[in-house]
């Protein structure tokens, strides 16, 4: 609480700067988590357990997370999904003619000096021929990074 | 801070709960949020520029090829195959020593490896083969796509 120096015959009012410092201090914090769950847009998935992989910052690149999640219709499809949005990854009619290698070329015009990044958030069940399609759009799409998210194996269930 | 009522000859001191309970949500939020901050890693590896197989060249024939062939009800389980000769059940432990075999033999770590999973074969088994490849401390490492 502010502590107000009384003296007689005149009133010296202060501003208290302890409550207004620590709350600036949570909502950068609060902000600062946010963004990066904005970031990464992420969708719960069962991933992959792995040794050997690293931790790394993606907030030093232009990042676009793929979530492959399980179709629940069939015991190995995935579904693509970018930012929430279900994405077509069908290259039948051609690799660049696919909905998804459109969205990562675009992506990539507008990305401006930093590396564009894929983050790949694959549910550990679904076939090989989802994520195939995937890196094939990526690939044709000229995206520099591409990381395959895992999880440790003491935090795996 | 809170102030504190005196009488003559006798003080009562209560603490300050306000900081207190401040500092206990600040952790509180903390120790929930990091944890799915720290519990994933990434492997990182090159993307396949073009559908189907590209022009063989004399290294291309030396690589290390890792085949992994779907098995089992529902595609769930897999067998590995290292090289086309050499079959290794679907045991990674045993992948992973072949691997270090032949980087203990001098093969340098930008030698190439191909991991070639059949379609169906689960994601987890791609990666565990990943795994295997980076864990024997090779770093040229590629994938097979549908051609």
């Amino acid at each position: 609480m502010a502590r107000v120096a009384k003296s007689r015959g005149g009133g010296d009012v202060g501003f208290n700067m302890t409550p207004m410092i620590d709350i600036i201090f949570n909502l950068l914090i609060f902000f600062m988590l946010i963004s990066q769950f904005e970031q990464l847009k992420i969708e719960p998935v069962t991933l992959p357990v792995s040794r050997a992989a690293e931790a790394k910052d993606p907030r030093e690149y232009v990042n676009i997370v793929i979530n492959i999640v399980k179709d629940p219709s069939s015991s190995y499809g995935g579904i693509v999904k970018i930012m929430s949005e279900v994405v077509s990854s069908d290259i039948s009619r051609g690799i660049e003619n696919s909905e998804l290698a459109q969205l990562l070329i675009r992506k990539k015009e507008t990305k401006g000096k930093r590396e564009l990044n894929v983050i790949l958030r694959a549910d550990e069940d679904i076939a090989y021929e989802d994520v195939a399609r995937v890196m094939l759009c990526a690939g044709r799409a000229g995206i520099e990074g591409w990381w395959i998210t895992t999880t440790k194996p003491d935090k795996a269930l | 801070m809170r102030a504190t009522s005196r009488k003559p000859g006798k003080v009562k001191i209560q603490p300050p709960m306000t900081p207190m309970i401040d500092v206990i949500f600040q952790l509180l939020i903390f120790f929930m949020l990091m944890p799915t901050q720290t519990s994933e890693g990434y492997l990182t590896t090159n993307l396949p520029r073009e559908q189907g197989p590209n022009p063989t060249t004399q290294k291309d024939l030396e690589r290390i090829k890792i085949e992994l062939v779907e098995e089992g009800a529902e595609n769930q389980d897999v067998t590995i195959v290292l090289n086309d000769t050499l079959v290794l059940g679907s045991s990674f432990d045993d992948l992973e020593a072949a691997l270090k075999g032949y980087r203990a033999e001098g093969l340098p770590p930008n030698h190439p490896v191909l991991i070639a999973p059949g379609m169906a074969v689960r994601h987890k088994w791609v990666v565990r083969a990943f795994d295997a490849a980076v864990l024997s401390r090779f770093t040229n490492i590629q994938f097979a796509v549908p051609g």
